[in-house]
C-alpha cells in the first residue's frame, strides 16, 4: 500500500513568532526524507503539524493526495501516521509491553492475552536484540531504563502500529552507534516493504548516510530540498546557514584576544561533575562574554545550574579568586551571581503575579519593613524602562506579555541586582527578531561595564555574532574551543556534530 | 536517574513494607493475645477489620488514578444511616436485601458526584472530596439525626458468626475482592487506570480515555465505600451518622502502608488490605498492651502519623548516609 | 475564562449584605426594625471574628500552594481554647501567659505539620489530617475527660462585650488583625516570597526564596494563628467543651474560597478571608435562625464550597 504525504504551505505562528512560514514537504512511499535545518528553524514544529500534535494556521496536508485535517495524535496515528516523539510518551510506572501496546492489547475473551503481549514485544526488541543491556525486557518497567533503551521501546511502540508513515524525531539523539546502525538497518528494511520515512536528525553523517532525499528549513521556510546523492554534508551546511544573517541582528564590538589576555580571571571551573557533567573546566575574564554551544542536551544545563548553586555538583568553582561552593541560590545570588533559566514560565516567571513582583522577587530584602513600595516602583520602573519593557503597567500580571517582554523581566530582575557574573541560558528561544537585537545591546553594554557572561544559546548565529569565545559541549564535556578566526558556521556545526578538540583549531 | 538498592527492592515489591509492618504487627499481637490464630478470635477480628479494608480497597483504586477521596468516610455514614433507618431492628428480611442493593447504587451515585466534579469540570480532588464530603455528611445527619435504627439480628448475626471450613466470611470476602482485582489487572480498563494515574498527558497522547477512566475510579471508590458501610451496619447492627468519619483518614494511610503512592500509577490493593489489617492489629496491640485509656487516641494516632511520614523519614535518612 | 470586573472580596461582601438584606424577607429571618437589624448586623460580625482569625492561618497555607491545607486547625483551636481555659482560671493576671502558651503550643504543632510537609515531603492534607488525630489523642491525655478552670472577667470584657460606642472588642480585635495581615502579606519580604513560593517553586528557588524554610514557617505560622482563634473563641463562649473548634475547621478553608483565594496557591488576600467568614457566619446564623438542623447546615456549606471552587478552581485541560 503505497503511501503519499505532501504538506503545502504550512504556515504556524505562536504569538509574534513565525516558526512555520509557508514550509512545503514532500513524500513518497519507500523513501526517506531527511528535515534538516539549524536549531529553531522550525523542525519540530513541521513533525507536530504531520502527526496531528499541532494544529496549523494556514496551509494544507494532503495525504495519497486526500485532503486532511487532523483533530488529534490519534487521528493521525488512525490514518498511519505513528511519530517517535522526543519528548518521550511513555508511562514511567509501567512496563516496557504494556506500554508499547497501550490502548491496542491483544484480547482474548475480552482479557488480555499477556502471553501473546509478552510474545509480540519480545518480537519487536529482537529488531534491535544485541544493542541494549540484559535487563530491558517486556516485562520490565519503564523507569528502570536508561534513556537509550527507554528510545528504544518509544521506537517501537511507534512502529508497533505498523504506520505507513514513519517521522522520527530526534530520535537517535540518545542512542549509541550500534544502536543507531540497527535503526538505519531496520529503516532500509521498512523503505522496501513501502514505508514512508521522515528522519529529522541533526547528525550530518547519519543524515548522509540513510537519506534519499533532503529537505531544509531555515527561519520556518523550506529553502532547498533534492536528491542526496546531488549533494554534499557542506552544501547542506551552507543551506542551513545563512551568513548574512549574522552580520545584520548579531553583532558586537569585541576586544581582541590580547586585550582579554590581560585581564583577570573572574571565573573559573575546575573538573565540575554533575549527574550529566563530566568534569567541565573553564576559565572566564571579566567583561567577557563566554559562549557555551553544541547540540541541545549535552550539558550545557547543568553547567549554569550548578554554578548558580541549584545543583548538587562535585569540582571547584572559583569567583574572583576565591574558591566558593554555592548550596542554594540565594548563596550564588549573595556572591553576585544571576541566572536567566532556560526555560521562562517553568523557571523565570510567577506567571499570575504582577510584573513589579517579577522583578523584585531577588531583591525584596533591600526595601525594609514595611516595604518602601514607592522606592521598588521607581526601580522597577527604571529598570523596565532602561529594557524598554512594553507593558500596560507594573501591576499587569506578566502572564499577558509577550515572550520577548516576558523575557525582559526576567533579566531585568537581575539588572536591579547589578550582578557581576550573569548565567544565560538559551535566553533569545521564542521571541521576536526586534527584542532579541535590544538584547543584544544589553549584552555589549554589560560586558563594557565588566559584566562576566557565560551564555549558552541554541542559535548559532548569536554565539558567532556575540561572543568572545565559544566553547562547544558534547556529552557531558567541552570538546572545542572558538575563538577569532576559527569561530565561524561551519566550525560551530562541525563541532556541535561530533567533532573532537583538534578539528577545530585551524 | 540512578536508583538505590532500597528503591530498587522497594520498587519490584510494592508490598514488602506492608508485609514486613503486618508480620511485626501479627507476632507483638500474638504475644500479647495468644489465642488470635483461633477461629474465633480470628473472627471476631476479621470482622471488624473488614469496614476498612473494603474502604480502603476503593481508595487504593482512585489513588492508583492519580485521584484521592477525602469523601469515602462520609459516603460510609450515609449508607450506614440509610440501613439503619430504612430496614429497622425488626425489619423484614426482603426489603433489607432491596436495601442492601440500593445502598450500592447510592454509593455509586456519590461516586459518580465525585468524579464529575473531579474529571469532567477538572478541580482538584482533594478540595472537591473535601467539600462533598461535608455535603455527604449533612445527608447522612439529615437521615439519621441522632444515632439509632438497625437492622435485624438475622443479618448481624449471619456478619458476625459466620465461619465456613474454620475461616471467617470476612476472608472470603477478601478472597473475593483480590479475585475481582486480579481480573480487573487482566482488562484494558485496569492498564488504562495505571496509566492515568502514571502520566496522564502520556496517556492522553496514547489514546487512552483519560477523563472516563477517572471518574469511574470514584464510582468504584464510591462502591467500595458503600460496601464498607454495609459491613460496618452489619457489624454494629445500629446506626449512628458519624460512624464513617474516622474511615477516611485510615483508609489513606492503608493504602500508603500498603504501597499505593498518593503521586498515582502504582500500587494495588493486597498492600492496602494488609495496610488495614496492620491498622487494626495496632488498635488491638495498644489496648492489650494496657495503654491507658487516656493515651490510647494519642499513640494510635501517632502511629498512623508515623507510618505516613516513613517513605520521607527512609529517604531522608538515606540521602544523609549517602 | 470571563474576567471578573469585580474583586473576589469585595463580591463576597457584597453577597453578604444581600444575604442579610433578603434575610428580613423570611419569617423567621432577620428581623425588619433597623434599630434590631442593627444590632444583629453587629452581633453576626462580631461572631464572623473567629472564625476569621482562624482562617487566617488557612489562608497563609493555601496561598503558599502544594496543594497546601491546614486540616488540624480545628483539633488547635481546642487543644488551645482548653489550655486558655486551665491556665487563666478566673484570674486577669494569667490571661498574657495563657495568650502565650497558645500561642507557642499552635506554632510547636504547626512546625510539627511544616517538618512533616516540607522534609519527609508527606502531601499536607495527609499530614495535617494526621496531626488533628494526634492533637485530639493528646486533648484527651491532658483533660482525661474533664476540664476545670475558667475564662478572666477581662477577656469577656475585652472579647464579648461591646468597648467602643456598642462596637464589640472582638470587632476592634479584627480590625487591627486584618490591618496586621494585609502588612504581612502586602508589604513585608515574607508575604512576597509566600505569593511567590505559592505560584512557582521552582521560579521562587531559582530568584533565591528559601522554598523550604518559608514552607515551614507558613504552617508554624498557622498553627499559631489557629492557636490565637482558640484563645478568642474561649473568651468568647466563656466555656469550652471537648469539640469546640471542630465546626470552625470546614468553614475556614470554605470561608478562605470564597473570599476569591485561589485553591492552587499564589493568588489571594486575607480581605478576601474576611468577606468569606462574614459570608458563612451569616449564612450559618440564618440557618440557626430559622431552626434548620446541622445536617442542613453542613450540607449547604458544602454547595457553598462546591460553587466556589468550581467558579475559581478549574485546572487545565490536555490540549492547549
Amino acid at each position: 500500500m503505497a503511501v503519499s504525504l505532501s504538506a503545502r504551505n504550512i504556515t504556524k505562528r505562536y504569538g509574534a513568532v513565525v516558526a512555520l512560514d509557508e514550509a512545503n514537504l514532500e513524500i513518497r512511499a519507500g523513501e526517506v526524507l531527511a528535515l534538516i535545518g539549524a536549531n529553531g528553524s522550525g523542525k519540530s514544529t513541521f513533525t507536530r503539524v504531520m502527526n496531528g500534535v499541532v494544529a496549523p494556521d494556514s496551509g494544507q496536508l494532503l495525504l495519497d493526495g486526500r485532503p486532511m485535517r487532523f483533530a488529534s495524535p490519534r487521528a493521525a496515528t488512525n490514518a498511519g501516521i505513528s511519530t517517535v516523539f522526543q519528548e518521550l510518551s511513555l508511562v514511567p510506572q509501567m512496563t516496557v509491553a504494556e506500554n508499547i501496546w497501550l490502548t491496542r492489547e491483544p484480547l482474548r475473551r475480552g482479557l488480555i492475552d499477556r502471553t501473546t503481549e509478552q510474545r509480540r514485544t519480545a518480537d519487536l526488541l529482537a529488531l534491535f536484540a544485541g544493542t541494549f543491556r540484559s535487563d530491558l525486557a517486556p516485562d520490565v518497567p519503564v523507569q528502570a531504563l536508561l534513556p537509550d533503551e527507554k528510545q528504544i521501546v518509544e521506537i517501537l511502540k511507534a512502529v508497533s502500529i505498523n504506520p505507513r508513515l514513519l517521522i522520527l524525531d530526534e530520535a537517535t539523539a540518545s542512542l549509541d552507534s550500534r544502536q543507531v546502525q540497527r535503526l538505519f538497518e531496520l529503516v532500509a528494511h521498512w523503505k522496501e516493504q513501502g514505508k514512508a520515512i521522515v528522519f529529522v536528525s541533526h547528525r550530518m553523517a547519519e543524515i548522509v548516510q540513510i537519506a534519499d532525499r533532503y529537505s531544509v528549513l531555515r527561519n520556518g521556510r523550506t529553502v532547498g530540498e533534492g536528491a542526496m546523492a546531488d549533494a554534499t554534508a557542506s552544501d547542506l551546511v551552507a543551506l542551513m546557514v545563512e551568513e548574512a544573517a549574522v552580520a545584520s541582528v548579531a553583532q558586537r564590538a569585541r576586544p581582541s584576544a590580547e586585550q582579554l589576555a590581560t585581564r583577570r580571571v573572574s571565573l573559573q571551573v575546575d573538573d565540575l561533575r554533575t549527574a550529566e557533567l563530566n568534569g567541565v573546566s573553564l576559565q572566564v575574564h571579566e567583561g567577557e562574554l563566554l559562549g557555551i554551544g553544541g547540540l541541545k542536551g549535552q550539558g550545557q544545563r547543568d553547567l549554569l545550574l550548578a554554578l548558580f548553586g541549584s545543583l548538587p555538583y562535585s569540582g571547584r568553582v572559583t569567583l574572583d579568586g576565591q574558591a566558593v561552593h554555592c548550596s542554594h541560590p540565594r548563596e550564588a545570588m549573595a556572591r553576585g551571581l544571576a541566572l536567566v533559566p532556560g526555560e521562562r514560565g517553568r523557571e523565570g516567571l510567577l506567571a499570575i503575579r504582577s510584573i513589579l513582583e517579577n522583578l523584585q522577587i531577588p531583591s525584596w530584602r533591600d526595601y525594609g519593613f514595611p516595604l518602601q513600595m514607592e522606592r521598588a516602583r521607581r526601580t522597577a520602573g527604571a529598570v523596565a524602562s532602561r529594557l524598554n519593557l512594553i507593558m500596560a503597567g507594573l501591576d499587569q500580571p506578566v502572564s499577558g506579555l509577550s515572550g520577548g517582554n516576558a523575557q525582559k523581566v526576567v533579566i531585568g530582575k537581575w539588572l536591579l541586582r547589578n550582578p557581576r557574573f550573569l548565567l544565560l541560558d538559551d535566553p533569545t528561544r521564542g521571541i521576536d527578531v526586534g527584542a532579541k537585537a535590544e538584547f543584544y545591546r544589553l549584552l555589549a553594554q554589560l560586558c563594557d561595564e565588566g559584566t562576566t557572561i557565560v551564555f549558552y544559546s541554541s542559535d548559532d548565529d548569536e554565539l558567532i555574532g556575540l561572543c568572545d569565545r565559544v566553547l562547544v559541549m558534547h556529552d557531558g564535556k567541552i570538546s572545542s574551543e572558538l575563538a577569532g578566526a576559527t569561530l565561524t558556521a561551519t566550525n560551530l556545526i562541525a563541532a556541535s556534530l561530533g567533532a573532537t578538540r583538534q578539528e577545530a583549531t585551524p | 536517574m540512578r536508583r538505590s538498592r532500597w528503591q530498587d527492592v522497594t520498587y519490584r515489591n510494592p508490598y514488602l513494607f506492608a508485609l514486613l509492618l503486618l508480620i511485626i504487627a501479627l507476632a507483638v499481637n500474638i504475644l500479647l493475645q495468644p489465642n488470635l490464630v483461633a477461629s474465633a478470635t480470628l473472627n471476631s477480628n476479621m470482622r471488624v477489620f473488614l469496614p476498612l479494608i473494603l474502604v480502603a480497597i476503593g481508595q487504593a483504586v482512585v489513588m492508583i488514578g492519580g485521584g484521592i477521596d477525602i469523601s469515602v468516610g462520609a459516603i460510609v455514614s450515609v449508607v450506614n444511616a440509610l440501613l439503619a433507618t430504612q430496614i429497622g431492628i425488626n425489619g423484614d428480611p426482603g426489603t433489607a436485601t432491596i436495601m442492601m442493593g440500593a445502598a450500592l447504587f447510592v454509593g455509586m451515585g456519590a461516586g459518580a458526584f465525585n468524579g464529575l466534579f473531579v474529571a469532567y469540570l477538572r478541580l482538584q480532588p482533594i478540595i472537591t472530596t473535601f467539600a462533598s464530603s461535608f455535603l455527604f455528611a449533612g445527608l447522612a445527619l439529615f437521615i439519621l439525626p441522632n444515632p439509632g435504627g438497625g437492622v435485624p439480628s438475622l443479618f448481624t448475626a449471619f456478619y458476625r458468626e459466620t465461619i465456613l471450613l474454620g475461616l471467617p466470611l470476612a476472608l472470603y470476602v477478601i478472597a473475593l475482592t483480590l479475585a475481582a482485582w486480579a481480573l480487573v489487572r487482566q482488562t484494558r480498563y485496569g492498564r488504562y487506570l495505571y496509566a492515568v494515574g502514571g502520566k496522564p498527558d502520556a496517556a492522553y497522547e496514547t489514546g487512552v480515555p483519560v477523563r472516563a477512566v477517572q471518574f469511574s475510579s470514584y464510582v468504584v471508590s464510591g462502591l467500595m465505600a458503600a460496601l464498607g458501610g454495609i459491613a460496618i451496619t452489619l457489624l454494629t447492627g445500629s446506626g449512628n451518622a458519624q460512624v464513617g468519619d474516622p474511615l477516611t483518614l485510615s483508609s489513606i494511610t492503608a493504602a500508603v502502608i500498603g504501597g499505593t503512592p498518593l503521586s498515582g500509577g502504582a500500587g494495588g490493593i493486597a498492600g492496602p488490605i494488609m495496610g488495614a489489617v496492620i491498622l487494626g492489629l495496632v488498635r488491638n496491640i495498644i489496648s492489650f498492651a494496657n495503654v491507658e485509656t487516656w493515651w490510647q487516641t494519642f499513640v494510635n494516632a501517632a502511629i498512623i502519623v508515623l507510618a505516613l511520614a516513613m517513605p520521607g523519614i527512609i529517604n531522608l535518612v538515606r540521602r544523609r548516609n549517602v | 475564562m470571563r474576567r471578573l470586573t469585580i474583586s473576589p472580596p469585595l463580591a463576597a461582601v457584597l453577597l453578604a449584605i444581600v444575604l442579610f438584606l433578603l434575610s428580613g424577607l423570611l419569617p423567621n429571618g432577620f428581623g425588619n426594625n433597623p434599630d434590631i437589624a442593627l444590632a444583629q448586623a453587629i452581633n453576626i460580625v462580631r461572631l464572623s471574628v473567629f472564625l476569621g482569625v482562624i482562617a487566617a492561618g488557612q489562608t497563609l497555607v493555601i496561598i503558599s500552594g502544594g496543594e497546601g491545607i491546614d486540616l488540624s486547625a480545628g483539633a488547635v483551636v481546642t487543644l488551645t481554647a482548653i489550655l486558655t481555659y486551665t491556665i487563666v482560671n478566673g484570674q486577669d493576671a494569667q490571661v498574657l501567659p495563657a495568650l502565650l502558651a497558645a500561642l507557642v503550643i499552635g506554632g510547636a504543632i504547626g512546625l510539627v505539620n511544616g517538618v512533616g510537609v516540607a522534609f519527609l515531603k508527606v502531601a499536607p492534607l495527609v499530614m495535617t489530617l494526621g496531626m488533628a488525630g494526634v492533637v485530639s489523642g493528646l486533648i484527651l491525655v491532658l483533660t482525661q475527660g474533664n476540664v476545670s478552670g475558667a475564662i478572666a472577667p477581662i477577656m469577656t470584657r475585652l472579647i464579648a462585650r461591646p468597648v467602643v460606642l456598642g462596637i464589640p472588642g472582638a470587632i476592634l480585635i479584627w480590625a487591627a488583625f486584618g490591618a496586621l495581615m494585609w502588612l504581612l502579606l502586602e508589604r513585608t519580604r515574607f508575604g512576597k516570597h509566600l505569593f511567590a513560593i505559592g505560584t512557582n517553586r521552582t521560579t521562587a528557588r531559582l530568584s533565591g526564596v528559601n522554598v523550604t524554610g518559608m514552607v515551614l514557617g507558613v504552617y508554624a505560622l498557622s498553627g499559631m494563628l489557629a492557636g490565637l482563634g482558640g484563645f478568642l473563641v474561649v473568651g468568647n463562649t466563656g466555656v469550652v467543651h471537648i469539640r469546640i473548634g471542630d465546626p470552625f475547621l470546614f468553614p475556614s478553608i470554605a470561608a478562605v474560597a470564597v473570599g476569591g483565594t485561589l485553591l492552587s496557591g499564589g493568588k489571594g488576600s486575607y480581605a478576601g478571608a474576611m468577606a468569606g467568614a462574614l459570608v458563612l457566619t451569616l449564612i450559618t446564623s440564618l440557618l440557626t435562625t430559622m431552626q434548620q438542623p446541622e445536617s442542613i447546615r453542613r450540607m449547604v456549606l458544602g454547595v457553598t464550597l462546591l460553587l466556589m471552587i468550581s467558579i475559581y478552581g478549574r485546572q487545565r485541560g490536555f490540549r492547549q
